[in-house]
Protein backbone atom coordinates (compact mmCIF):
# COMPACT_ATOMS: atom_id res chain seq x y z
CA UNK A 1 0.00 0.00 0.00
CA UNK A 2 1.44 3.37 -1.01
CA UNK A 3 0.84 6.44 1.12
CA UNK A 4 0.74 9.73 -0.76
CA UNK A 5 1.55 12.61 1.59
CA UNK A 6 -0.02 15.98 0.84
CA UNK A 7 2.03 18.86 2.26
CA UNK A 8 0.93 22.42 3.01
CA UNK A 9 -0.51 23.95 -0.16
CA UNK A 10 -0.28 20.66 -2.04
CA UNK A 11 -2.94 18.36 -3.46
CA UNK A 12 -3.16 14.78 -4.70
CA UNK A 13 -5.68 12.71 -6.62
CA UNK A 14 -5.73 8.94 -7.10
CA UNK A 15 -7.89 6.09 -8.32
CA UNK A 16 -5.39 3.40 -7.47
CA UNK A 17 -7.11 1.19 -4.87
CA UNK A 18 -3.74 0.45 -3.27
CA UNK A 19 -3.18 4.12 -2.38
CA UNK A 20 -3.83 5.98 0.84
CA UNK A 21 -3.82 9.78 0.62
CA UNK A 22 -2.83 11.59 3.77
CA UNK A 23 -2.25 15.09 5.13
CA UNK A 24 -0.68 15.64 8.52
CA UNK A 25 -1.64 17.99 11.34
CA UNK A 26 -4.08 20.50 9.89
CA UNK A 27 -4.06 23.51 12.19
CA UNK A 28 -5.90 26.53 10.81
CA UNK A 29 -5.47 24.96 7.36
CA UNK A 30 -8.41 23.17 5.74
CA UNK A 31 -8.34 19.72 4.18
CA UNK A 32 -10.74 19.49 1.23
CA UNK A 33 -11.58 15.86 0.43
CA UNK A 34 -13.36 14.93 -2.82
CA UNK A 35 -14.77 11.49 -3.58
CA UNK A 36 -16.20 10.59 -7.00
CA UNK A 37 -18.04 7.26 -6.52
CA UNK A 38 -18.64 6.69 -10.25
CA UNK A 39 -15.00 7.00 -11.29
CA UNK A 40 -13.69 5.71 -7.93
CA UNK A 41 -11.34 8.67 -7.73
CA UNK A 42 -10.43 10.58 -4.58
CA UNK A 43 -8.74 13.95 -4.12
CA UNK A 44 -7.24 15.78 -1.17
CA UNK A 45 -6.18 19.43 -1.00
CA UNK A 46 -4.40 21.19 1.90
CA UNK A 47 -5.50 24.85 1.85
CA UNK A 48 -3.46 27.25 4.03
CA UNK A 49 -4.86 30.68 3.20
CA UNK A 50 -8.17 32.08 1.93
CA UNK A 51 -7.15 34.42 -0.85
CA UNK A 52 -4.47 34.19 -3.56
CA UNK A 53 -4.37 37.94 -4.18
CA UNK A 54 -1.65 38.40 -1.55
CA UNK A 55 1.16 36.73 -3.53
CA UNK A 56 1.35 36.11 -7.27
CA UNK A 57 4.70 34.42 -6.75
CA UNK A 58 3.28 31.84 -4.37
CA UNK A 59 0.25 31.24 -6.60
CA UNK A 60 2.63 30.35 -9.41
CA UNK A 61 4.74 28.11 -7.16
CA UNK A 62 1.99 26.46 -5.14
CA UNK A 63 -1.57 27.26 -6.22
CA UNK A 64 -3.01 24.73 -3.75
CA UNK A 65 -2.01 27.06 -0.93
CA UNK A 66 -5.08 29.27 -1.46
CA UNK A 67 -8.78 28.39 -1.39
CA UNK A 68 -9.62 30.35 -4.54
CA UNK A 69 -6.89 28.77 -6.69
CA UNK A 70 -6.65 25.35 -5.02
CA UNK A 71 -10.24 24.18 -5.25
CA UNK A 72 -10.66 24.79 -9.01
CA UNK A 73 -7.40 22.93 -9.51
CA UNK A 74 -8.53 19.95 -7.44
CA UNK A 75 -11.78 19.75 -9.43
CA UNK A 76 -9.77 19.90 -12.67
CA UNK A 77 -7.55 17.04 -11.46
CA UNK A 78 -10.61 15.00 -10.45
CA UNK A 79 -11.96 15.46 -13.99
CA UNK A 80 -8.71 14.07 -15.39
CA UNK A 81 -9.40 10.91 -13.40
CA UNK A 82 -12.87 10.49 -14.84
CA UNK A 83 -15.18 12.73 -12.80
CA UNK A 84 -17.47 14.14 -15.46
CA UNK A 85 -18.33 17.44 -13.78
CA UNK A 86 -22.04 16.73 -13.49
CA UNK A 87 -22.06 13.45 -11.66
CA UNK A 88 -21.95 12.77 -7.99
CA UNK A 89 -19.08 14.38 -6.09
CA UNK A 90 -18.90 13.98 -2.34
CA UNK A 91 -17.05 16.74 -0.54
CA UNK A 92 -15.82 16.49 3.05
CA UNK A 93 -13.99 19.11 5.07
CA UNK A 94 -11.62 18.93 8.02
CA UNK A 95 -9.49 21.48 9.87
CA UNK A 96 -9.83 25.23 10.29
CA UNK A 97 -8.94 25.05 13.99
CA UNK A 98 -9.92 28.12 15.94
CA UNK A 99 -8.06 30.63 18.06
CA UNK A 100 -10.54 32.87 19.84
CA UNK A 101 -9.22 36.32 19.05
CA UNK A 102 -11.68 39.18 19.60
CA UNK A 103 -9.41 41.36 17.43
CA UNK A 104 -10.05 38.89 14.56
CA UNK A 105 -6.39 38.86 13.54
CA UNK A 106 -5.63 35.25 14.43
CA UNK A 107 -9.00 33.77 13.38
CA UNK A 108 -7.45 32.57 10.14
CA UNK A 109 -9.04 29.10 10.49
CA UNK A 110 -12.50 30.65 10.29
CA UNK A 111 -11.48 32.79 7.30
CA UNK A 112 -10.10 29.71 5.55
CA UNK A 113 -13.35 27.79 6.11
CA UNK A 114 -15.50 30.65 4.84
CA UNK A 115 -13.36 31.00 1.73
CA UNK A 116 -13.40 27.25 1.02
CA UNK A 117 -17.19 27.08 1.36
CA UNK A 118 -17.67 30.14 -0.83
CA UNK A 119 -15.58 28.68 -3.64
CA UNK A 120 -17.28 25.28 -3.34
CA UNK A 121 -20.63 27.06 -3.53
CA UNK A 122 -19.59 28.64 -6.82
CA UNK A 123 -19.31 25.08 -8.17
CA UNK A 124 -22.67 24.24 -6.52
CA UNK A 125 -20.89 21.97 -4.10
CA UNK A 126 -21.38 21.69 -0.35
CA UNK A 127 -19.78 19.50 2.25
CA UNK A 128 -21.53 16.27 3.16
CA UNK A 129 -19.50 15.74 6.32
CA UNK A 130 -17.23 18.09 8.15
CA UNK A 131 -15.15 18.18 11.30
CA UNK A 132 -14.06 21.79 11.53
CA UNK A 133 -13.24 24.60 13.94
CA UNK A 134 -12.65 23.85 17.63
CA UNK A 135 -9.24 23.91 19.23
CA UNK A 136 -7.62 20.75 17.87
CA UNK A 137 -5.24 19.75 15.10
CA UNK A 138 -6.30 16.99 12.73
CA UNK A 139 -4.62 14.44 10.47
CA UNK A 140 -6.64 13.22 7.46
CA UNK A 141 -6.26 9.78 5.86
CA UNK A 142 -8.29 8.79 2.80
CA UNK A 143 -8.42 5.18 1.66
CA UNK A 144 -8.84 5.19 -2.13
CA UNK A 145 -10.25 1.67 -2.27
CA UNK A 146 -13.05 2.15 0.28
CA UNK A 147 -13.44 5.94 0.13
CA UNK A 148 -13.29 5.93 3.91
CA UNK A 149 -11.99 9.16 5.44
CA UNK A 150 -10.36 8.87 8.86
CA UNK A 151 -9.39 11.74 11.15
CA UNK A 152 -7.00 11.59 14.07
CA UNK A 153 -5.68 14.00 16.67
CA UNK A 154 -3.02 13.44 19.35
CA UNK A 155 -4.69 12.45 22.64
CA UNK A 156 -8.07 11.99 20.96
CA UNK A 157 -7.59 8.83 18.93
CA UNK A 158 -9.03 8.19 15.45
CA UNK A 159 -12.56 8.47 14.07
CA UNK A 160 -14.37 8.34 10.73
CA UNK A 161 -15.52 11.49 8.98
CA UNK B 1 -5.20 11.65 39.34
CA UNK B 2 -2.55 12.26 41.91
CA UNK B 3 0.63 14.20 41.60
CA UNK B 4 3.00 11.88 39.82
CA UNK B 5 6.21 13.65 40.52
CA UNK B 6 8.01 15.56 43.21
CA UNK B 7 10.16 18.65 43.19
CA UNK B 8 13.16 16.40 43.73
CA UNK B 9 12.60 14.18 40.71
CA UNK B 10 11.97 17.17 38.42
CA UNK B 11 15.04 18.94 39.76
CA UNK B 12 17.09 15.81 39.20
CA UNK B 13 15.85 15.45 35.64
CA UNK B 14 16.71 19.08 34.92
CA UNK B 15 20.28 18.47 36.07
CA UNK B 16 20.46 15.31 33.97
CA UNK B 17 19.24 17.02 30.80
CA UNK B 18 21.78 16.63 28.00
CA UNK B 19 23.17 19.71 26.35
CA UNK B 20 22.92 19.38 22.62
CA UNK B 21 25.48 19.45 19.89
CA UNK B 22 23.81 17.96 16.84
CA UNK B 23 25.38 20.76 14.82
CA UNK B 24 28.87 20.15 16.16
CA UNK B 25 30.05 18.26 13.11
CA UNK B 26 28.70 20.96 10.79
CA UNK B 27 30.46 23.60 12.87
CA UNK B 28 33.69 21.65 12.67
CA UNK B 29 33.25 21.30 8.94
CA UNK B 30 32.54 24.99 8.53
CA UNK B 31 35.34 26.22 10.76
CA UNK B 32 37.74 23.87 8.96
CA UNK B 33 37.14 25.99 5.86
CA UNK B 34 39.28 29.13 6.03
CA UNK B 35 36.84 31.19 4.01
CA UNK B 36 33.94 31.01 6.44
CA UNK B 37 32.64 34.05 8.29
CA UNK B 38 31.68 34.45 11.92
CA UNK B 39 28.12 35.08 10.75
CA UNK B 40 28.01 31.58 9.25
CA UNK B 41 29.04 30.18 12.62
CA UNK B 42 26.40 32.25 14.38
CA UNK B 43 23.73 31.11 11.96
CA UNK B 44 24.42 27.44 12.60
CA UNK B 45 24.58 27.94 16.37
CA UNK B 46 21.37 29.94 16.62
CA UNK B 47 19.47 27.28 14.69
CA UNK B 48 19.91 24.80 17.54
CA UNK B 49 18.12 25.69 20.75
CA UNK B 50 20.15 23.79 23.29
CA UNK B 51 23.51 24.77 21.81
CA UNK B 52 22.26 28.37 21.79
CA UNK B 53 21.40 28.16 25.46
CA UNK B 54 24.73 26.54 26.29
CA UNK B 55 26.70 29.20 24.43
CA UNK B 56 24.75 32.00 26.14
CA UNK B 57 25.19 30.35 29.51
CA UNK B 58 28.94 30.07 29.10
CA UNK B 59 29.24 33.61 27.74
CA UNK B 60 27.31 34.94 30.73
CA UNK B 61 29.04 32.71 33.29
CA UNK B 62 31.25 33.95 36.09
CA UNK B 63 34.28 32.64 34.21
CA UNK B 64 33.70 35.07 31.36
CA UNK B 65 31.82 37.71 33.35
CA UNK B 66 30.70 40.10 30.59
CA UNK B 67 30.09 43.71 31.61
CA UNK B 68 26.56 43.57 30.17
CA UNK B 69 24.50 40.39 29.79
CA UNK B 70 25.04 38.82 26.37
CA UNK B 71 21.67 38.08 24.81
CA UNK B 72 22.34 37.23 21.20
CA UNK B 73 24.22 34.35 19.68
CA UNK B 74 26.33 36.52 17.41
CA UNK B 75 27.63 38.50 20.37
CA UNK B 76 28.29 35.31 22.28
CA UNK B 77 30.15 33.81 19.31
CA UNK B 78 32.34 36.90 18.93
CA UNK B 79 32.87 37.11 22.68
CA UNK B 80 33.81 33.48 23.20
CA UNK B 81 35.75 32.81 20.03
CA UNK B 82 35.53 29.80 17.78
CA UNK B 83 37.62 27.34 19.69
CA UNK B 84 35.60 27.76 22.81
CA UNK B 85 32.47 27.47 20.73
CA UNK B 86 33.50 24.17 19.21
CA UNK B 87 34.47 22.92 22.64
CA UNK B 88 31.00 23.76 23.84
CA UNK B 89 29.40 22.13 20.81
CA UNK B 90 31.26 18.87 21.25
CA UNK B 91 30.91 18.81 24.99
CA UNK B 92 27.27 19.57 25.11
CA UNK B 93 25.78 16.24 24.12
CA UNK B 94 23.56 15.88 21.07
CA UNK B 95 20.49 17.27 19.40
CA UNK B 96 18.67 14.07 20.29
CA UNK B 97 16.46 15.89 22.75
CA UNK B 98 14.74 17.77 19.95
CA UNK B 99 14.51 14.70 17.78
CA UNK B 100 13.22 12.41 20.50
CA UNK B 101 9.47 11.84 20.68
CA UNK B 102 7.56 13.65 23.44
CA UNK B 103 5.46 10.67 24.41
CA UNK B 104 3.52 12.59 27.07
CA UNK B 105 2.21 14.83 24.26
CA UNK B 106 1.87 12.04 21.65
CA UNK B 107 4.38 14.06 19.66
CA UNK B 108 6.66 12.32 17.20
CA UNK B 109 10.44 12.55 16.97
CA UNK B 110 11.57 15.90 15.58
CA UNK B 111 8.29 17.72 16.20
CA UNK B 112 9.66 19.71 19.15
CA UNK B 113 12.52 20.87 16.94
CA UNK B 114 10.18 21.85 14.10
CA UNK B 115 7.83 23.64 16.48
CA UNK B 116 10.66 25.50 18.23
CA UNK B 117 12.26 26.63 14.97
CA UNK B 118 8.90 27.65 13.56
CA UNK B 119 8.08 29.64 16.71
CA UNK B 120 11.52 31.27 16.60
CA UNK B 121 11.02 32.44 13.01
CA UNK B 122 7.48 33.66 13.71
CA UNK B 123 8.59 35.51 16.87
CA UNK B 124 11.36 37.21 14.92
CA UNK B 125 8.90 38.31 12.22
CA UNK B 126 6.44 39.51 14.87
CA UNK B 127 9.19 41.59 16.52
CA UNK B 128 8.90 43.87 13.47
CA UNK B 129 5.39 44.76 14.64
CA UNK B 130 6.42 45.57 18.23
CA UNK B 131 5.07 48.84 19.60
CA UNK B 132 8.42 49.44 21.30
CA UNK B 133 11.80 48.50 19.92
CA UNK B 134 12.33 44.73 20.16
CA UNK B 135 15.42 42.90 18.88
CA UNK B 136 14.42 40.33 16.24
CA UNK B 137 17.45 38.24 17.21
CA UNK B 138 16.39 37.97 20.84
CA UNK B 139 12.86 37.13 19.72
CA UNK B 140 14.31 34.34 17.57
CA UNK B 141 16.40 32.97 20.43
CA UNK B 142 13.49 33.11 22.87
CA UNK B 143 11.23 31.36 20.36
CA UNK B 144 13.76 28.58 19.94
CA UNK B 145 13.99 28.02 23.69
CA UNK B 146 10.39 28.61 24.77
CA UNK B 147 9.35 24.95 25.06
CA UNK B 148 12.52 23.37 26.47
CA UNK B 149 10.52 22.38 29.55
CA UNK B 150 8.55 19.87 27.47
CA UNK B 151 11.61 17.69 26.95
CA UNK B 152 11.81 17.30 30.75
CA UNK B 153 8.16 17.07 31.75
CA UNK B 154 7.00 14.80 28.89
CA UNK B 155 8.00 11.57 30.64
CA UNK B 156 5.99 12.54 33.71
CA UNK B 157 2.87 12.94 31.56
CA UNK B 158 3.31 9.69 29.66
CA UNK B 159 0.28 7.42 29.61
CA UNK B 160 -2.03 10.30 30.60
CA UNK B 161 -2.31 12.17 27.31
CA UNK B 162 -5.98 11.27 26.78
CA UNK B 163 -6.82 12.50 30.28
CA UNK B 164 -4.94 15.73 29.65
CA UNK B 165 -6.80 16.50 26.42
CA UNK B 166 -10.07 15.46 28.01
CA UNK B 167 -9.56 17.94 30.88
CA UNK B 168 -9.06 20.69 28.29
CA UNK B 169 -11.88 19.60 25.94
CA UNK B 170 -14.38 19.46 28.81
CA UNK B 171 -13.26 22.83 30.14
CA UNK B 172 -12.20 21.35 33.49
CA UNK B 173 -8.71 22.71 32.91
CA UNK B 174 -8.55 26.28 31.56
CA UNK B 175 -5.64 25.31 29.32
CA UNK B 176 -3.04 22.58 28.83
CA UNK B 177 -0.77 24.13 31.46
CA UNK B 178 -3.48 23.64 34.09
CA UNK B 179 -3.95 20.06 32.90
CA UNK B 180 -0.19 19.45 33.20
CA UNK B 181 -0.20 20.81 36.75
CA UNK B 182 -3.05 18.53 37.75
CA UNK B 183 -1.08 15.51 36.51
CA UNK B 184 2.53 16.36 37.30
CA UNK B 185 2.29 19.08 39.92
CA UNK B 186 4.03 21.53 37.62
CA UNK B 187 3.91 22.64 33.97
CA UNK B 188 6.30 22.90 31.03
CA UNK B 189 6.66 26.69 31.43
CA UNK B 190 7.79 26.42 35.06
CA UNK B 191 10.08 23.48 34.32
CA UNK B 192 11.53 25.30 31.32
CA UNK B 193 12.09 28.36 33.49
CA UNK B 194 13.97 26.24 36.03
CA UNK B 195 16.04 24.69 33.26
CA UNK B 196 16.76 28.17 31.89
CA UNK B 197 17.90 29.31 35.34
CA UNK B 198 20.03 26.22 35.72
CA UNK B 199 21.74 27.14 32.46
CA UNK B 200 21.97 30.76 33.66
CA UNK B 201 20.15 32.12 30.65
CA UNK B 202 19.52 35.89 30.79
CA UNK B 203 16.39 36.91 32.69
CA UNK B 204 14.72 38.13 29.47
CA UNK B 205 14.85 34.68 27.92
CA UNK B 206 13.78 33.01 31.17
CA UNK B 207 10.75 35.32 31.27
CA UNK B 208 9.79 34.33 27.72
CA UNK B 209 10.06 30.65 28.64
CA UNK B 210 8.04 31.06 31.84
CA UNK B 211 5.27 33.34 30.59
CA UNK B 212 4.82 32.50 26.91
CA UNK B 213 1.31 31.17 27.55
CA UNK B 214 0.38 33.81 30.18
CA UNK B 215 2.25 36.91 29.04
CA UNK B 216 0.20 39.26 31.21
CA UNK B 217 1.95 37.79 34.27
CA UNK B 218 5.39 38.85 33.05
CA UNK B 219 7.34 41.84 34.38
CA UNK B 220 6.49 44.87 32.28
CA UNK B 221 10.02 45.29 30.88
CA UNK B 222 9.93 41.82 29.29
CA UNK B 223 6.43 42.02 27.88
CA UNK B 224 7.26 43.02 24.29
CA UNK B 225 9.41 39.88 23.97
CA UNK B 226 7.03 37.62 25.89
CA UNK B 227 4.09 38.71 23.72
CA UNK B 228 6.12 38.17 20.54
CA UNK B 229 6.84 34.58 21.62
CA UNK B 230 3.24 34.09 22.82
CA UNK B 231 2.02 34.98 19.33
CA UNK B 232 4.91 33.21 17.58
CA UNK B 233 3.89 30.00 19.31
CA UNK B 234 0.30 30.47 18.10
CA UNK B 235 1.48 31.14 14.54
CA UNK B 236 3.43 27.86 14.63
CA UNK B 237 0.32 25.99 15.83
CA UNK B 238 -1.85 27.66 13.15
CA UNK B 239 0.59 26.31 10.57
CA UNK B 240 0.03 22.82 11.93
CA UNK B 241 3.45 22.67 13.56
CA UNK B 242 2.75 22.02 17.22
CA UNK B 243 3.90 19.33 19.61
CA UNK B 244 0.98 16.92 19.55
CA UNK B 245 -1.82 16.93 22.08
CA UNK B 246 -1.40 20.48 23.38
CA UNK B 247 -1.81 22.20 20.00
CA UNK B 248 -4.44 24.96 20.31
CA UNK B 249 -5.10 24.05 23.97
CA UNK B 250 -4.14 27.56 25.10
CA UNK B 251 -5.81 30.95 25.08
CA UNK B 252 -4.64 34.02 23.25
CA UNK B 253 -4.01 37.01 25.51
CA UNK B 254 -5.89 39.79 23.77
CA UNK B 255 -3.67 42.43 25.36
CA UNK B 256 -1.11 41.48 22.71
CA UNK B 257 -2.42 44.44 20.78
CA UNK B 258 -0.69 46.81 23.21
CA UNK B 259 2.71 45.30 22.46
CA UNK B 260 2.58 43.71 19.00
CA UNK B 261 0.62 45.74 16.46
CA UNK B 262 -0.16 43.01 13.97
CA UNK B 263 -3.37 43.22 11.94
CA UNK B 264 -5.62 40.82 10.08
CA UNK B 265 -4.09 41.69 6.72
CA UNK B 266 -0.55 41.21 8.03
CA UNK B 267 -1.22 37.69 9.24
CA UNK B 268 -1.52 36.00 5.82
CA UNK B 269 1.77 37.54 4.69
CA UNK B 270 3.37 36.52 7.96
CA UNK B 271 2.19 32.90 7.64
CA UNK B 272 3.63 32.72 4.11
CA UNK B 273 6.95 34.24 5.21
CA UNK B 274 7.27 31.86 8.15
CA UNK B 275 6.54 28.87 5.90
CA UNK B 276 9.30 29.92 3.49
CA UNK B 277 11.89 30.77 6.14
CA UNK B 278 11.19 27.57 8.00
CA UNK B 279 11.99 25.39 4.99
CA UNK B 280 15.24 27.30 4.37
CA UNK B 281 16.61 27.32 7.92
CA UNK B 282 15.58 23.77 8.68
CA UNK B 283 17.59 22.47 5.76
CA UNK B 284 20.55 24.73 6.50
CA UNK B 285 21.06 23.09 9.87
CA UNK B 286 20.34 19.45 9.42
CA UNK B 287 20.70 19.08 5.66
CA UNK B 288 17.69 18.21 3.56
CA UNK B 289 18.66 14.54 3.34
CA UNK B 290 17.86 14.06 7.01
CA UNK B 291 14.42 15.64 6.92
Amino acid sequence: MATIYVGVGEYAVSKNPDDVVKTLALGSCVGVIMLAPESKAVGLLHVALPDSSISKKRVAERPGMFADTGIPLLIKEMKKLGYNGNGKLIVKLAGGAAIMDPNNTFNIGKRNLLAVKKILWQYKLGSRNEHIGDSISRTVTVNVDTGKVMLSSPGRGEWEL
Amino acid sequence: MGTLTTDDSIARRIKEMPMLSAVASRLLELTGDQDHSINDVGRIVESDAFLTSRVLRVANSAAFSPIDPIQTVNKAVSYLGEKMLIGIAIGSGSAKVFKTPLDGYESKAGELWDHSLRTAIASRELAEFAAKNLSPNIAFTAGLLHDIGKSVISEFLEGNTKDLTSLCDKGVAEDFLAAERSMAGTDHCEVGFQLGNHWRLPATLCAAIKYHHHPWKSEEEYKPLVYAVHLGDIVAMLGGVGTGADSFAYRIDINYDNYIKVGKEDLSYLLLKVEEEFSKTRNFVFGSEEI
